[in-house]
């Protein structure tokens, strides 16, 4: 490691556990909100290391893409689809976890060593040359002539992956069952519904619980203000009468 | 800065490849704008004369060897060769897919996102299946003829991932068996993202090591360094744990039965046929292109994998109760067999693996366009119990089906016999002396799950429940009949495709 | 084929000209009986026309072929296909030979089977499965012309293979009765005998000499030690005598009568049990070089001559009388290939007449038993001259040349190999000599006695049949033409067929004179022939009775049950076999079912247990997919760290 300098070690010191933190943390948190968190730090991580490594397109693009729009639909989906953490976390599978740990760590443990050996020694080398004119031109002179055909190739995966979300989620439904708007304003207003708004429970009342219906200006019972679940009924005279509290 | 220049594009050479995607776009197209009731009639047509178009190319440019677009492709003999298999594997795969005949809509579902086992899924049983299913069919194929093509390790990733995600899409569309075909389809993404995770950190570390991406660049990287060289080995491993994960080669086989079993026979009949071609395509050109002149001390790992997989396949073969579930194993002690081909090396090695993965397709496609014939009230009746009696029922269909049988246990006359025999000489001209023998005991093993089949349909009496053969549309009889002219074919005339193999056997670059 | 005795090398010229096209003989009864097969019930309607087609469109290109041949020099044509994958040693070519020898068969087979197919239009007119039995006798032609085009050992053997099974089918045809099932199987089983001597004789070719081509063979066989070519000459006998039905394997050809007259007529009459004489006929530079085994070729079919001639004698089914006589027939041919020399050419042109007597014979019987309920029993025929005529005009000419009248077929095929048996050396000519003279006798007697208690005398018919009809044209008239071949054949092929097939038998030796002179035999065969059919007239032209009558003799109880030829095989082989059985399952229980037992046990044992490893869980999966990866890596770091 000769020429690196003392900032980017400075810099990789710190950020290095952040991002091994994240990533382990990503695995192990039970929420799956604290994984995509966690999987976020490490991302940021990443990125403040490829702008470090004279990567600036890279980092900015892993910034953007992954921690600002990827990362961020992960979070927006796990909110819509609420974050309930009833998947068991036991492990049934008799010693599949100690396995997991043991072999995971043997194999970080060999490719570090590999990697260890295989570029301790090693110099950097041309980075002057290929960013002489320019990280983000560089890569794209790279993008568009080497790479040309690759790059283009990847229209068929984002294709794909655009077809593959349609046909995986989204539900068609014929003309006869999809309600237009006009549909769906005429049932309001159609005799026997009640287009107002609900009112909610509590309306009026001397208690603020769900089940204390709301009075009507006539001191009538909204039942409508009610849930299904609370049965309306009359109270026992011992529930009627006045307690000690209730003095006015 | 200087001006950029595309880099020449020899447009003749990649014609089938533009075709096969095209086709796949314009079917796209055609979902967005044709109405629900024409997609059909006009994706399939679509779809076939994309291939057939496709297929007329890549023989009139059969004579090309040239490396375009930058290096990034190389359409050489064995990339022709290769996709011209592709191609003609992919025809009879469509046809297959096709069907609406033997299952009122076909064998996919109609609208995936419904959840399974509702009211609404129920209702949907009967509508035809979705068309969404034939550009998807024609992206992967274009995918896979992309990977026997690309020169340069960014290009076969790309190229890789474009055929796997197609399948991973295509592999949750079963009709019946809604959740095992979703399983299927997650675990199939699930390892193989975590198999490309493996290519990939491998691709980093080769170009690390070499300073480029090509093949050709690595190779000449490769043969200054000596056997010492961390990274270049380091990322041969992680490189070689992702193609044999696509090849399905023990112990990176794992996922092979669970998505066999799970996904549409129609698609599990292209993965056993036209995946395992790619893969081997791709494997082909790494060994003989890439890792040509790295010294060989590591190449008993790799014998182990394919003596492995030969054992493995064969051996879990022998319990399997489920016909797909047995085919998949068959798939994969044939992957060993194709890989005793790749690890002779040579020329030899190099027709007899593309002659057996051409021949192999053709069997394994028709032998699942025959389980996808078989069927009670609840979808095919794939539980091997199922089948006893079958000859008495059907002599017709369980006569096919044997014979495609006896051609996977390497009868000669068949192509079975002709294709093992062409890799099995091949290694032996390579001094691969125990990778033959194992081949050879391990056929001997695999042949007593087939001929069990065989037994079992002939000499048991049919019971009450045994399943009818659904009579076939003109798609899968054109299947079958295609699969197997090719199966005897290639086992009584080989000459003229091996020979072709032959010719195309050597890479450029 | 060129023969240069200063050389002794066998080459063939390669095919030139229209000859390139002669595989279209093979093709064209194949495609047709693909297309009966695929197109199902869809070609029920015009099927039958297809085959006869098929088989015509073969015979006008083998007129074609045989005339070109005839004005080439080489008369031969080689036509090499294409090579069945050219891998290291194992070179073998798909290639077809068309010499003078195949062209005569191709003749025959593509004629008479042309013929039979016509006749079967009528024949099978009111059976459901015509077109079912169209597409095998055209799976039958294609076969057996394949038999005698292949250019090669093996192409002659899938060529024989392929007529086993048109055969089996065909016997089999009506697999709803039990008697054709049978005999289907039998057929098939007693020709596996063969077909194993044959095979083991192509491996000790290849083993020997490293090729199977005929080429090479015939011109390898010099070097081959007196053994060698021995084991070859007796292996391919044992695969011609299960063929041709010869002694022992002689017990199979009757039970096949239970298929279809026509398949009778053309398989076990005209054509294919006469594909031994072929493969003896083509391998004569082996059987030449080994005078032993031309003397077990000549016994077995003196032998067997003799056999088929005295069970014929008390048979009383049509057919089967028919089948026995095709035997001792056969035994003749098989007899004049055995004596070599110029004999071969006899015994091909025996081969041809019968070819077209014995077919004609078979029709006939076709169409008395279609006139009478398709019954078979002669001894409740009789009369039938005046409701059958042309029936029987036909029927009778083709009795009268297979017993060998003067100037009918038989006499000019079968005298001369009487002769030329009489012609071999030292006691061994006057025994065959003998024994075929004989045979020319008892042939008489049976024959007369065939006709005479089926056409002549009085009715002895069964209560149900009234009214008997003569058949429709499709059946009379190849029934006429094969007639006209059985009077015409045998002057015709006199003329010229010995020297026609010198380039493929070798060249004519000067036939030796034996003690007897042509003359004074032709006059003794004559004579012995008058006498037996004489004696059988003076019989039988009373009737005779309706059932079987106990025999006295036990030369007529022997005759009754096929010279126990069953019973023989029943203890010769069966039994032996039997026990041999026995002992090897006993043996297989204990010993090699152990071990296998054990070693499958061990699979199925070591499978349970991998599939434990095959649990559904996907992080399992991965992490087997993680431990491989880790072993890769872990090598691969070994690779470089321990260099």
């Amino acid at each position: 490691m000769a020429d690196v300098t003392t900032g980017e070690q400075i810099v990789f010191w710190i950020l290095a556990p952040v991002a091994l933190g994240g990533a382990i943390g990503m695995v192990a948190a039970r929420n799956a909100v604290h994984s995509a968190l966690f999987l976020v730090c490490t991302m940021l991580s990443l990125g403040v290391f490829y702008v470090v490594q004279a990567g600036a397109f890279i980092g900015v693009v892993q910034v953007i893409v992954y921690t600002g729009a990827i990362m961020m639909l992960f979070l927006f989906v796990l909110m819509l689809v609420g974050r309930d953490a009833s998947d068991s976390l036991i492990e049934v599978l008799r010693g599949q976890r100690m396995a997991a740990i043991v072999l995971g760590i043997g194999f970080a443990g060999l490719t570090a060593t590999g990697l260890a050996r295989g570029l301790g020694e090693v110099e950097t080398e041309g980075l002057e040359a290929v960013n002489a004119v320019g990280n983000v031109p560089a890569i794209a002179a790279e993008l568009f002539t080497h790479y040309v055909f690759a790059f283009e190739i990847t229209s068929a995966l984002l294709i794909t992956a655009a077809l593959g979300a349609m046909v995986l989620a989204h539900i068609e439904r014929r003309k006869g069952e999809r309600l237009t708007q006009r549909e769906r304003s005429r049932a309001r207003f159609a005799p026997g519904n009640y287009p107002a708004p609900k009112a909610g429970p509590g309306v009026f009342a001397t208690s603020d619980s769900v089940a204390t219906p709301a009075l009507l200006p006539d001191r009538t019972i909204a039942e409508r203000s009610l849930t299904d679940v609370v049965r309306i009924r009359e109270l026992t005279a011992a529930e009627a009468r006045p307690k000690g509290t209730d003095r006015r | 800065m200087e001006e950029l220049h595309l880099p020449p594009i020899d447009y003749a050479a990649i014609a089938p490849l533009l075709l096969v995607f095209g086709a796949g776009c314009v079917g796209v197209l055609v979902e967005a704008f044709v109405p629900r009731a024409w997609r059909y009639r006009v994706q399939v047509p679509l779809l076939l004369a994309g291939l057939v178009a496709a297929l007329i190319a890549l023989i009139s440019v059969a004579d090309k060897r040239v490396s375009t677009a930058g290096g990034a492709l190389a359409i050489d003999g064995p990339a022709l060769f290769l996709q011209g298999g592709l191609v003609a594997l992919g025809i009879v795969s469509v046809l297959l897919i096709a069907e609406r005949r033997v299952e009122r809509g076909g064998a996919f579902v109609a609208q995936a996102s419904v959840v399974a086992g509702t009211d609404s899924d129920r209702r949907q049983s009967s509508q035809p299946g979705a068309t969404e299913v034939y550009p998807l069919t024609a992206f992967a194929l274009g995918g896979m003829m992309l990977f026997c093509a690309a020169n340069d390790l960014v290009t076969m990733f790309v190229a890789l991932e474009v055929f796997s995600l197609p399948l991973y899409l295509l592999c949750a569309l079963a009709r019946r068996r809604r959740l095992l075909s979703q399983e299927a389809s997650v675990k199939y993404f699930l390892l193989g993202a975590f198999s490309s995770a493996f290519f990939l950190y491998g691709v980093a570390l080769l170009y690390g090591f070499a300073g480029t991406m090509s093949f050709t660049g690595l190779r000449e990287a490769a043969a200054e360094a000596g056997s010492e060289d961390t990274l270049l080995f380091l990322g041969i491993a992680m490189l070689s744990v992702g193609l044999l994960f696509k090849a399905a080669m023990v112990p990176f086989h794992v996922w092979t039965p669970d998505v066999y079993q799970g996904a549409p026979t129609p698609v599990t009949g292209m993965m056993a046929a036209c995946t395992k071609l790619a893969a081997f395509g791709g494997i082909l050109r790494v060994f003989t292109v890439g890792f040509a002149d790295i010294n060989l001390d590591w190449e008993p790992i790799l014998i182990a994998v394919a003596i492995a997989t030969m054992l493995v396949g064969a051996v879990m073969a022998v319990t399997q109760t489920d016909i797909k579930r047995l085919l998949a194993y068959s798939s994969i002690a044939n992957a060993g067999y194709v890989f005793t081909g790749v690890l002779a090396l040579s020329e030899e090695g190099v027709a007899g693996t593309m002659f057996y993965l051409v021949a192999y397709g053709f069997t394994v496609l028709a032998a699942f366009a025959v389980v996808t014939l078989v069927r009670d009230a609840d979808g095919e009746a794939t539980h091997l119990s199922r089948w006893a009696g079958l000859g008495r029922r059907s002599p017709l269909f369980a006569g096919l089906f044997t014979v495609l049988m006896l051609a996977f246990a390497g009868i000669p006359l068949t192509s079975g016999f002709t294709s093992k025999f062409a890799v099995f000489s091949a290694a032996l001209g390579a001094d691969q002396v125990t990778l033959v023998i194992v081949g050879l005991i391990s056929s001997a093993v695999l042949a007593f799950p087939y001929l069990r089949v065989v037994v079992l349909m002939y000499l048991s009496e049919p019971a009450e429940d045994t399943p009818t053969v659904s009579l076939p549309g003109v798609f899968t009889s054109l299947a079958l009949v295609i699969g197997l002219v090719a199966t005897i074919g290639l086992g009584v005339v080989p000459g003229p495709v091996l020979e072709l193999a032959e010719q195309a056997s050597s890479f450029i670059g | 084929m060129s023969v240069n005795l200063a050389q002794e090398t066998v080459s063939y010229a390669p095919a030139e000209g229209a000859l390139s096209s002669f595989w279209l003989l093979i093709a064209l009864p194949l495609v047709s009986a693909a297309l009966l097969l695929l197109l199902g019930r869809r070609a029920d309607r015009w099927g039958h026309f297809l085959g006869c087609l098929s088989v015509g469109v073969a015979f006008v290109l083998g007129l074609v072929y045989f005339f070109t041949l005839r004005g080439l020099e080489e008369s031969s044509a080689e036509l090499t296909l294409f090579s069945f994958m050219p891998v290291s040693e194992l070179q073998v070519d798909v290639n077809l030979l068309y010499d003078p020898l195949s062209s005569v068969f191709v003749l025959l087979i593509t004629g008479v089977g042309f013929l039979i197919h016509v006749y079967s239009i009528g024949y099978m007119a009111h059976d459901p499965g015509r077109r079912r039995f169209f597409a095998y006798l055209n799976l039958f032609v294609a076969a057996m012309l394949l038999l005698v085009l292949g250019g090669n050992y093996v192409m002659t053997f899938i060529g024989w293979e392929g007529v086993g099974l048109a055969s089996y089918l065909l016997i089999a045809f009506w697999y709803d009765r039990p008697a054709a099932a049978t005999a289907g199987k039998k057929a098939f089983l007693m020709n596996r005998v063969g077909d194993v001597g044959f095979l083991l004789a192509i491996f000790l070719m290849f083993a020997t000499l490293g090729s199977v081509d005929f080429e090479d063979v015939f011109n390898g066989v010099p070097t081959l030690s007196e053994g060698t070519v021995l084991a070859i000459g007796l292996l391919l006998l044992l695969g011609a005598c299960g063929k041709s039905g010869q002694f022992p394997l002689q017990a199979w050809l009757p039970d096949a009568m239970e298929g279809p007259t026509p398949v009778s007529a053309l398989i076990h009459a005209a054509t294919m049990v006469t594909a031994g004489v072929y493969l003896i006929a083509r391998s004569h530079e082996i059987f030449s070089a080994n005078e032993t085994a031309q003397t077990v070729v000549v016994s077995v079919g003196a032998i067997t001559l003799l056999i088929g001639c005295i069970i014929g004698c008390a048979k009383d089914d049509i057919k089967r009388v028919l089948a026995y006589s095709t035997v001792s027939q056969i035994g003749y041919m098989f007899l004049a290939v055995g004596l070599g020399g110029a004999a071969y050419a006899l015994g091909i042109m025996h081969l041809l007449t019968h070819g077209f007597f014995k077919a004609g014979l078979f029709l006939g019987a076709g169409s008395v038993m279609h006139g009478m309920n398709d019954q078979t029993n002669i001894r409740r025929f009789g009369g039938l001259f005046r409701y059958m005529p042309i029936t029987a005009v036909t029927f009778g000419l083709g009795y009268l040349a297979i017993i060998g009248i003067p100037p009918l077929a038989g006499y000019f095929s079968k005298d001369p190999i009487i002769a030329a048996a009489f012609a071999r050396h030292g006691w061994t000519g006057w025994l065959f000599g003998g024994i075929a003279l004989l045979g020319a006798g008892l042939t008489a007697f049976y024959m007369t006695r065939l006709f005479v208690l089926t056409f002549l005398g009085p009715k002895r018919w069964t209560e149900d049949i009234t009214h008997p009809h003569e058949s429709p044209a499709t059946m009379t008239v190849p029934m006429i033409l094969l007639a006209i071949g059985s009077v015409a054949s045998g002057f015709l092929l006199s003329l010229g067929l010995v020297d026609y097939l010198t380039p493929s038998l070798g060249p004519e030796t000067e036939v030796e004179h034996g003690p007897l002179s042509h003359l004074t035999v032709t006059l003794l065969t004559v004579g012995v022939s008058v006498i037996g059919a004489a004696l059988a007239y003076l019989l039988f032209r009373r009737g005779t009775a309706l059932e079987e009558q106990p025999a006295r003799s036990p030369l007529v109880r022997a005759a009754r049950a096929n010279l126990y030829a069953d019973t023989f095989n029943e203890t010769v082989f069966e039994l032996p076999g039997r026990l041999l059985t026995r002992a090897l399952v006993y043996f297989d229980n204990r010993g090699i079912d152990g071990l296998v037992n054990g070693l499958a046990a061990g699979i199925g044992g070591g499978s349970s247990r991998l599939r434990r490893l095959q649990t559904g869980f996907v992080r399992s999966y991965a992490l087997t997919i993680l431990s491989g990866a880790l072993v890769v890596t872990a090598a691969l770091m070994a690779v470089t760290f321990g260099s």
